[in-house]
Formats: C-alpha cells, structure tokens, sequence
C-alpha cells in the first residue's frame, strides 16, 4: 500500500468503507510520515498512543458498518487548542508543561465527527508571527523548500498538510494566521466569518479577531473540517447563532454572472511581479468560467496594518495577563516576592516577539495615548469595515486579492524587523477586522518552485460563495494536485 | 519618541524584567512600531463610532442551572457533539498544572506579611 496518508478524504473514505485498509493502518502511516518528516518541525508533540487507541475504537465501528465523513481521518490540531490530557503549549515556554483539563468545543465536533488526531503542531508562539519563527520549539520548515519559511502563525498545520502527512489541519487566524501559510504551502485554507465557529478552549490572543479554520488539499477537504467544526456554542457567547449550511452543496456549482471585486488598493506596485502575473491568470480562469470582474476600491486598506498592530496587542496585552506563573504555567524558581515572582516567571516564559506585543499594548492604553492610539484604531476599523459593506451592497459579490504581497520569503530574512514581517499580513489583516469569511486557494507557482495563494473574501456568513467559487477555479487547474518533493 | 526609561517602566507595568542590554534594540523595535502606527492620525474619523466588535454582538444570557462536580463526559466517535454545560473541574486535574500546591491547595509566596 502506497502512501495512503498523503490520500485525499474522498479516497481514504473510500478504502476505509471497502475494507482496503483499516483506521489503525491508516493512522499507523500518518505518523510514521510525521516522523519521516521529522526534519520540518511540524509537530510540537506525537500523540501516537491515544491515537492508536482511538483508531481501535473506530475500526469497531467500521466493522460494524458505520460511516461518515470524517470517520477514521487522522487529523492534526495547532498547539493553540486545548485538547483534554494531551499536552498544550502555545509553542510557549510559559505553558511547557501544561496539560489541559478539557477539549476545546472544536476538538470535541471533530472528535464527534470521528477523525483521529495525530498530534499537536507548530506554530508561533501565541499565535503571534508571520514566519514561524517565533516558537519555544525551533521553526517548521517549508515543504516546498525547507530553507523558506511555511508563513505563519499556523505553519505546522500548513506544512503538515502540504507534506502529505494528514489531510486536513486545524489553524487560527488573527491576522492571516491560516490564509497566509496555505498561501505559502500550497494548500486549501479558510478562516470562516468571525462568531462561526466557537473559541471555548482556544488559547487566547486577540479575542475580537481570533477565528478557528480548517487547511486541506483541496476544496472538497476544506468544506469537509469546516461543516464539522462550525456552529454556535453556549460556552462561547461569541459563537453566532446561526443555521450552518451543507457547504458540500455549493462544491460544483456555476459562478456564471458571480461578479468579482478586484480592490484597486490590494493590486499595487508593493505585490511581488510574479504573484500580480498569477494573479491576473486567476482572474482570467475566472472570467473564463463566466464570472464579471468589477473594479472596486477599499480606500482605507492602508490603514489597516497599523490598526492591527494597535488592537491586537492591546487585546493580547490583556489576554496574557493571566501567565503570572501562579495556578498554571512556567513559575520562576527562586524566594521572591509576588511581584518580582511575576515579571520573573513571565520574562522566562515568554518569548522576544510576545514580549514586544504586550509592551505595545500596555503603551496604546495606557493613560493619556488610550484616546490617540485605542480608540483611534477602533474609529478606524469602523472605517475598514464599511469599505467592505458598501462594495458588497454595491458592486462585487466576493472580492478575490492576493494572499499576500510576497512569496515564502527565507527563514531569518525578516526576523530582525518586527514591521517588515507585520507588513506582509496587509491584504489578510483587513478581513479578520471586518469579521469576513476569507479564503487561500493555491494558484501558481514562483520561477523557484515556491507556491502562491489566491484570496477570496467573502460577505459576513457567506462561506458558501467562497466554496463555490473555489471549486470552480480548481476544477478549472490543477494547482491543488502539485505536491512537494523534495522535502525529505 | 518613546525613550528607554520609558520602555522600561512599560516593561515594568506589563510585568516584564527587560534585560538592561537589550533595552536599546526593544525601544528602537517599539518606536519603529508606534512610528508607523501613527499614521492614522492621517484618517479623518470626525463623527465615526468605534468598534469593539464585529456583527454587533449583544450579551447572551441564560437561565442558572444546578451541576454537579466532576468532568464533561469525553467526546466518543459518532457520539453527540454538543457540548455540556462545564460543571466545576476536576481538582486534581487543575492541580497538575500548578506550579506548587499542597493537599487541594495552590502554594503561592508570602503575600501579607
């Protein structure tokens, strides 16, 4: 049996259901290619014994004749989700050794659904990073090319995926934390619209921005992991309650007079030569399939990295107050008293780039800048947002834009100036601040081989118009079947 | 212009002990940051409100129910994905986290002398 991990969901559901292979084998070749590719540091830990105890339980349950969608996938979840018993860091040193007493609501669905989680994996610490360079357990490599960066903060869920190792990933995204690493990777990724999906167990960092999402090989994958982790939640407030669509059902559809936006502001001299030219073939497969393009305008998109960069920090600033090394986390060893205990315990913990987020923070609210920064920041978002309410109401059904300006850049290029990695969230940053749903589906590759993502952004609970237009893009190229080599 | 005395009371008010050697590259790091986010004193924002949150959330209340103590029920393959309401944890559980505890206490230091 060759490679069946690197299998889409379609087929393994197919060999599971017709006995070809059984969920143990399925699981035993998921992480005996995790550890074949130990070299690209997806994985923050291997959690080989529940799964293959897990995977026992289900092939009693295939025996009996069960099936469903997910039953018996091997699925990876970023080590920003609480998974019960199963150690959860944050890739912090702050929280090394924390084990967490319960799941997150979107571990327990896909529990439920009745995939196989192989283990935890990489990311930037706290979610805070473009790169993932910024983890307690070293950088994940790029599949493509393991000298490049995977993006980030989600790159251990990106790179696993695009690897091959399992077939669908958790993320979250703040700023871009799912789109721009599947961008990066070559892979399928969406942060649904903010209130789709439930936070309970999620490790906070920017609460009015975090969103949960799904990375896959292919549309049909990614429709899949959403529908089994969306829906709203009494231990989550801001969990919507809203009726979640069969997304399969838009998979297929025609996007004949779909009309297109295309931001004036997102296709700029700053975009990358290589990725404007994909960008503009994309487009052009687009309209070939029947969609109109419309030019828009989204005249506040330049104020939206600085906007971020002033919310996000304030929120985390306060979010991460609770790492105080007393009731759970990193605690400094020595005789200090309570105060010193505290800045001792969190310096240890935490890392140079969370750090630097909690200082900007603190500064933009404290007394006398909360008026010029905060409050300014959220006036501006007000902005931002209606930008993409009036080119909805008016002109474009979904916006399509680059993921990002750049391609996979090499890991330590940017390490060294914090805003020229920010910079590289700029066409992301706006729709985790309107709340929108937004998408990175792979279009091209860079003359050296390295992937670029096409983004679709879709109107506030209108997942379905992104699926759609997805699936048609990929049934119109075959990107989505290009996989990495050479990372070995 | 943020200055290093500055930075360090930030880092003193964040609880954070910055490392004296490295005060001048973390304030060159946040001046070059709160520089650039400046720029939006270039947006006109004259009558528009601030936003907290998307979609308008409002609160979301719920009648008080009686729990008992002791864990959610673990998840089971194509079992019910609701989630239950959380009754209190697992003591013991939550202990395994501390950093220091005695018997079902959390050890702290002196705090009042």
């Amino acid at each position: 049996m060759s490679d069946i991990a690197s299998l889409t969901i379609s087929d393994m559901r197919a060999g599971l259901d017709s006995k070809q292979f059984s969920c143990t084998e399925l699981v035993k070749a998921s992480l005996e290619k995790a550890d074949s590719y130990s070299v690209l540091n997806c994985f923050n830990l291997i959690s080989a014994e529940s799964a293959l105890h897990e995977a026992g339980q289900i092939d009693a349950l295939l025996a009996q004749g069960k099936s469903a969608p997910l039953l018996g996938i091997p699925v990876g979840i970023k080590d920003v989700i609480c998974t019960k018993g199963i150690r959860t860091t944050a890739s912090s040193k702050i929280l090394e050794n924390f084990i967490p007493p319960y799941d997150a609501t979107v571990v327990r669905k896909l529990k439920t659904a009745g995939t196989v989680s192989i283990g935890k994996l990489n990311m930037d610490e706290f979610a805070m990073g473009s790169s993932n360079e910024n983890s307690a357990f070293g950088p994940v490599k790029n599949p493509w090319n393991p000298e490049y960066v995977p993006g980030g903060s989600s790159g251990g869920s990106a790179a696993a995926v695009a690897a091959g190792i399992c077939p669908i990933t958790l993320g979250t995204d703040t700023g871009g934390s799912i789109r721009q690493p599947a961008s990066f990777c070559g892979i399928v990724g969406l942060k649904p619209t903010y209130g789709r999906v439930s936070r309970y167990g999620v490790i906070a960092y920017a609460s009015s921005l975090d969103q949960v999402g799904g990375f896959a090989q292919n549309v049909k994958d990614c429709a899949l992991v959403t529908q089994a982790i969306c829906g709203q939640d009494p231990n989550d407030a801001t969990s919507a309650q809203r009726e979640v669509p069969d997304f399969t059902k838009a998979l297929g559809q025609s996007i004949k007079g779909l009309r297109i936006g295309l931001p004036k502001e997102y296709f700029v001299s700053a975009v990358d030569g290589e990725i404007d030219a994909a960008l503009k073939k994309a487009i052009s497969v687009l309209e070939g399939l029947g969609a109109i393009p419309v030019e828009i305008s989204l005249p506040h998109t330049d104020a939206a990295v600085a906007v971020y960069y002033i919310l996000a920090p304030a929120e985390a600033s306060s979010n991460l107050a609770r790492y105080d090394g007393i009731r759970y986390g990193h605690r400094a060893k020595g005789n200090y008293d309570l105060k010193t205990l505290y800045a001792k315990s969190r310096s240890e913990g935490f890392g140079r780039e969370v750090q630097r987020r909690i200082m900007v923070g603190a500064y933009v609210l404290s007394t006398g800048y909360y008026d010029a920064y905060y409050l300014k920041a959220q006036k501006v978002r007000s902005l931002i947002s209606k930008d993409f309410q009036d080119a909805f109401a008016h002109k474009c059904d979904l916006i399509v834009a680059p993921t990002a300006p750049n391609a996979p850049f090499k890991i330590g290029a940017k390490i060294s100036d914090p805003l020229q990695m920010y910079l590289n969230d700029i066409f992301t940053i706006p729709v985790n601040l309107a709340g929108l749903p937004g998408m990175s589906v792979p279009c091209g590759f860079t003359s050296s081989g390295l992937p670029i993502g096409l983004q679709l952004i879709g109107k506030p609970w209108d997942e379905e118009t992104l699926f759609k237009t997805a699936s048609a893009y990929e049934s119109a190229t075959d990107w989505h079947t290009k996989r990495p080599t050479t990372a070995r | 212009m943020i200055s290093e005395d500055e930075v360090q009371k930030l880092a003193n008010l964040a609880r954070l002990e910055l490392d004296p050697a490295l005060t001048p590259i973390v304030t060159g790091h946040l001046n070059s940051i709160i520089g650039y986010v400046q720029r939006l004193d270039e947006v006109d924002t004259t009558g528009v409100e601030a936003m907290s949150h998307v979609h308008g959330s409002t609160n979301v209340l719920r009648e008080d129910q009686m729990l008992e103590a002791g864990s959610v029920p673990d998840a089971v393959p194509l079992g019910d994905p609701t989630v239950p309401p959380q009754p209190m944890l697992d003591t013991q559980a939550l202990l395994q986290n501390a950093p220091d505890s005695s018997g079902t206490f959390i050890r702290v230091p002196l705090i009042v002398e």
